[in-house]
């Protein structure tokens, strides 16, 4: 058995794992934590994708033992408790969800690409979504959602400031 | 009449926060106590017999608990045609098949114990194209088709060949049409084999208890077909099959008709008490679940000189699988829907639905349409160019419409649409802008195409709604429709809130089915939800609104038929001041002294097709659609010189459905079932060596559109033009999107290369290959 020691939504843990793992198997399988998707296991859908030290990953390809001391974020972590979080109700008021299996994914990437800049481009939030397949909404919701959370976001900045 | 909530767009979708959160339990999510892991053997061959399976060295592999295998078993199942087999007993059909299993206690260890097994084979010949396995002293796939069960005589195959189905509608005198004739043409065309691929692969639990009962869960739409094959294939009563559906990630089709689950079920059984879960790869997801399409079709059509369609001559052959349950019924629709949305006095065509060794074809988002469709809205561009008409005005000239039958000689009547409107639409969106002259770095051209499809299933399909008053006066709604994304959860508490003029925030909707409480619905397909679950959602409120009538009389001392109901009260309708209110009286009224009197307010009602017929069996006609949702496409398209890539500057739609109900939720369907279908026509296609191996099994080979392959713009209009029967007068959209995409981007590559392809998918290669001939041909000139 192997060990290491993470901080997983702000929670930090130390984790036995056998070694073949990827992050995307401990987290559903170990930790519950089911809102990241197998899609392909291959990183070409994006369904996995969680927030790896502030970074958009595909977690089905990301080997567990490599996470010693990293910070993950899912999209389980991302609303507080009943208080969703910004890109959730941008994605709900666009109507950007409609199976919600690819969702969680493109929700986390979004998450990082606003996080560490609030004032991507349109080609910057295209070539993030390029990362993820949608088979439901044809794309252009998803995006419409992007916008609307993008605005949200400057204004809270320009608010806090 | 004005309307509360139906067409507004404020209503949310119900459930949306589990799925906007990530704690929608979807079926891989799930874990059950003591659940094993099964992982399944396929074979070397697509068609081979087995000759001997060796599993001594697998058993004793570390954590397996049982190997299956499909020896000594006999009963098949299906639907209308029971020629599947749980899993291979003495030969496989196709490679995706399953030859064994394991179960163990973690997938991993199932799939170590796997190579363990040996099996030996002895290779037939292959076929992937029914062309091929049609042909005299072709090797038998099925060697006594006449032997499997088929409910009608419809199905019947035709023994000593791979022909698994041969359908065929006579309309009019084809011969006397194709003499009024001054012009036709005759093309072959292909639609290849294209998989649904939701993000979502399949899974499975199932679990045969003690009893012999089975409990399965599983991401398919029609969990109460599931139940049905499951019991039939071990003779138990359906009742003891008890099926569960989860959140469903996409379903396209190819979740529509039972496709893993009689497996999980057959390999649950050699382990009672333990439930076992198969969730597929996304290479088995491809290979070992339905694929799709799969036509080539020869058509011939003629016209006079001024335009009038009189003839429609056309062959389908659908290279239908290992399977031919699901279809031969996709071969039937097709031809049926062969005639388009246009007029043909004189028609004859004839389908064959022939085994191959593939996958078996299953439902894809609107089967039996696209293809034929595809062809003959090709077929009459290439013939407005010959009569030198413009597609459009040849198209207009022979509109289905109030009275005019389409090829199975059902009736238009004027509120199945207004495909002229439709026209109009798409035509003021694309032709606004005139075509660019070629660039240095583009050609470019304009495409059209109309489409036409019924929400065609069985004809007792039917949906129901079960409905209870809370003793708040809030209402919770079961149904059985899988909200697979296109948004029907939100349709139904729509048309409830506006039946029983109650706010939606009242109405709890389901998340999950379970054929042990949900009502009975035959699959949730066909673009049928609104048009068929809206139906039985009105009619449950109405039942509902009688017996809270009957209650009320009871209390104020009236006739039923005097009194009002207004979503609060029911009161009397000369003196409103009589009234009693709703959650007083849902559960039965309570009396001062306690004594109760009246109804439990506890409903179900269900809805089916008026009148939908099978085909009459001499001529392939008859009342097989009843409701029709008719539309057209158009695009404005660009062709990128040295890629050969096409690039969509803007596509329209405008289908006439009806009445909008859910304003956000429908242009969803539109926006995603054009991309889908873009992929279909520019990249999809399962590829099959000859050998059988399907040579691009995953996400990076076959590619489905991503966020820069969607149009520039997409232009969505609808038309509304009351449906006689329909909720509020809608009817179904959900697949029609799909439908008139390739036809409308190949007419519009010829009018921008003036090359005729026949064939989707055509990929920027295959362009480019046109473009380098034609400037070799420029260079000799
Ligand atoms: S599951 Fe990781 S990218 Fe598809
Ligand atoms: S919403 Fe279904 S895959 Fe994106």
């Amino acid at each position: 058995m192997n060990r290491i020691t993470l901080t997983i939504n702000g929670i930090k843990r130390t984790i036995e794992f056998e070694g073949h793992e990827m992050l995307l198997d401990i987290l559903r399988d170990k930790l519950g934590l089911t809102g990241a998707k197998h899609g392909c296991d291959t990183g070409t859908c994006g369904a996995c994708t969680v927030v790896v030290n502030g970074e958009a990953r595909t977690s089905c390809n990301l080997p567990f033992r490599m996470l010693d001391g990293a910070e993950i974020l899912t999209i389980e972590g991302l609303s507080k408790g009943k208080q969703l979080h910004i890109l959730q109700r941008a994605f709900i008021e666009a109507d950007a969800i409609q199976c919600g299996f690819c969702t969680p994914g493109i929700i986390m990437h979004l998450y990082a690409l606003f996080n560490k800049n609030p004032n991507a481009s349109d080609e910057e939030i295209k070539e993030a979504l390029s990362h993820h397949l949608c088979r439901c909404t044809g794309y252009t919701p998803i995006f419409e959602a992007a916008k609307i959370a993008q605005e949200y976001i400057i204004k809270k900045e320009r608010s806090s400031k | 009449m004005g309307f509360k909530y139906i067409g507004k767009n404020d209503i949310q979708r119900p459930n949306v926060i589990e799925r906007a959160t990530g704690k929608a339990v979807f079926i891989d999510d799930i874990k059950l106590p003591r659940m094993l892991y099964a992982k399944i053997l396929y074979p070397e061959y697509a068609h081979a017999k087995i000759v001997s399976i060796d599993v001594n060295e697998a058993e004793k592999m570390p954590g397996v608990v049982k190997i299956v295998t499909g020896q000594g078993w006999k009963r098949k199942f299906g639907d209308c045609i029971h020629d599947r087999l749980p899993m291979a007993t003495d030969k496989v059909r196709y490679i995706g098949e399953p030859v064994a299993a394991v179960v163990a206690d973690t997938e991993r260890h199932a799939k170590e114990a796997l190579k363990k097994i040996k099996v030996q084979y002895e290779p037939l010949p292959v076929y992937t194209d029914a062309l091929e396995a049609m042909k005299e002293g072709a090797a038998l796939i099925h060697e006594h088709s006449e032997e499997h069960f088929y409910v009608s005589p419809l199905y019947a195959p035709i023994p000593g060949t791979n022909i698994a189905l041969k359908y065929e509608i006579k309309k009019g005198d084809i011969k006397k049409g194709f003499e009024e004739a001054d012009v036709t043409v005759e093309k072959e065309f292909n639609f290849p084999h294209m998989s649904s691929v939701a993000i979502e692969p399949h899974a499975t639990i199932a679990l045969n208890k003690e009893d012999g009962t089975f409990e399965i869960w599983t991401a398919n739409v029609g969990p109460f077909a599931v139940r049905e094959q499951v019991a039939e294939l071990f003779e138990i009563p359906v009742g003891d099959v008890r099926v569960h559906v989860p959140h469903i990630g996409g379903c396209f089709g190819y979740k529509s008709d039972p496709s893993i689950e009689p497996l999980v079920a057959y390999i649950a059984s050699f382990v009672p008490g333990y439930p076992v879960k198969l969730r597929l790869t996304r290479r088995e997801d491809f290979t070992s679940t339905f694929i799709g399409r799969g036509i080539r079709s020869k058509i011939k059509i003629g016209a006079t000189k001024e335009g009038k369609l009189v003839a429609l001559e056309e062959k389908l052959y659908l290279s239908t699988g290992a399977y031919a349950d699901t279809g031969s019924n996709i071969l039937i629709v097709a031809v049926q829907a062969s005639g388009g949305a246009y007029y043909f006095p004189n028609a004859h065509v004839v389908g064959y639905s022939v085994y191959t060794n593939t996958p078996p074809v299953g439902a894809l988002r609107a089967y039996g349409h696209p293809e034929p469709e595809f062809a003959l809205e090709r077929a009459i561009d290439i013939l407005a160019r010959k009569l030198g008409m413009p597609g459009t005005e040849l198209r207009r000239k022979n509109f289905l419409s109030e009275g005019k039958s389409n090829a199975v000689g059902e009736k238009m009547k004027k509120s199945d649409g207004n495909l002229y409107k439709c026209l109009d639409n798409v035509e003021k969106a694309i032709m606004s802008e005139k075509t660019p002259k070629e660039d240095e770095n583009y050609y470019y051209g304009k495409g059209f195409a109309a489409l036409i499809k019924s929400p065609k299933a069985a004809t007792f399909a039917s949906k129901g709604c079960h409905l209870k008053f809370n003793v708040d006066g809030s209402v919770s709604l079961n149904m059985s429709g899988a909200d697979v994304g296109q948004g029907l959860w939100a349709v139904a508490r729509q048309i409830a809130a506006e039946a029983l003029k109650i706010p939606p925030e009242k109405i709890r909707v389901y998340n999950e089915i379970d054929t042990q409480f949900s009502p009975w619905e035959w699959q949730t397909v066909g673009s049928a939800f609104t048009f068929q679950g809206g139906n039985a959602i009105i009619r449950a409120a109405n039942k509902a609104i009688k017996i809270l009538k009957e209650n009320a009389a009871k209390v104020l001392d009236r006739d039923p038929d005097t009194l009002e109901y207004d979503g609060e009260y029911i009161y009397d309708v000369s003196y409103p001041e009589v009234r009693v209110p709703v959650n007083k009286i849902c559960r039965g009224y309570v009396k001062e002294d306690g004594t109760t009197i009246g109804e439990v307010v506890d409903v179900t009602s269900y809805y089916r097709l008026p009148g939908a017929q099978n085909p009459d069996p001499e001529t392939g006609m008859g009342r097989t659609g009843v409701s029709y949702t008719m539309g057209v496409q158009g695009c404005s398209i660009r062709i990128e010189k040295k890629t050969g890539k096409v690039l969509i500057d803007n596509f329209a739609t405008s289908i006439d459905v009806g009445k909008v109900i859910n304003p956000k939720g429908i242009r969803g369907q539109v926006l995603g079932g054009v991309v889908q279908a873009i992929g279909e026509t520019l990249s999809e296609q399962i590829k099959f060596g000859e050998d059988g191996k399907i040579l691009n099994p995953n996400l990076i080979r076959y590619k489905i559109p991503g966020i820069y392959d969607i149009p520039v713009k997409q232009t969505i209009e609808f038309v509304e033009t009351p449906d006689e029967i329909g909720p509020y007068g809608a009817r179904g959209v959900g697949e029609h999107p799909m439908i008139g995409v390739a036809p409308a981007i190949l007419n519009a590559i010829y009018d921008a290369i003036g090359y005729d392809f026949y064939e989707v998918p055509v990929t920027p290669d295959k362009i480019k290959a046109v473009l380098e001939k034609k400037q070799q041909e420029e260079e000799h000139e």
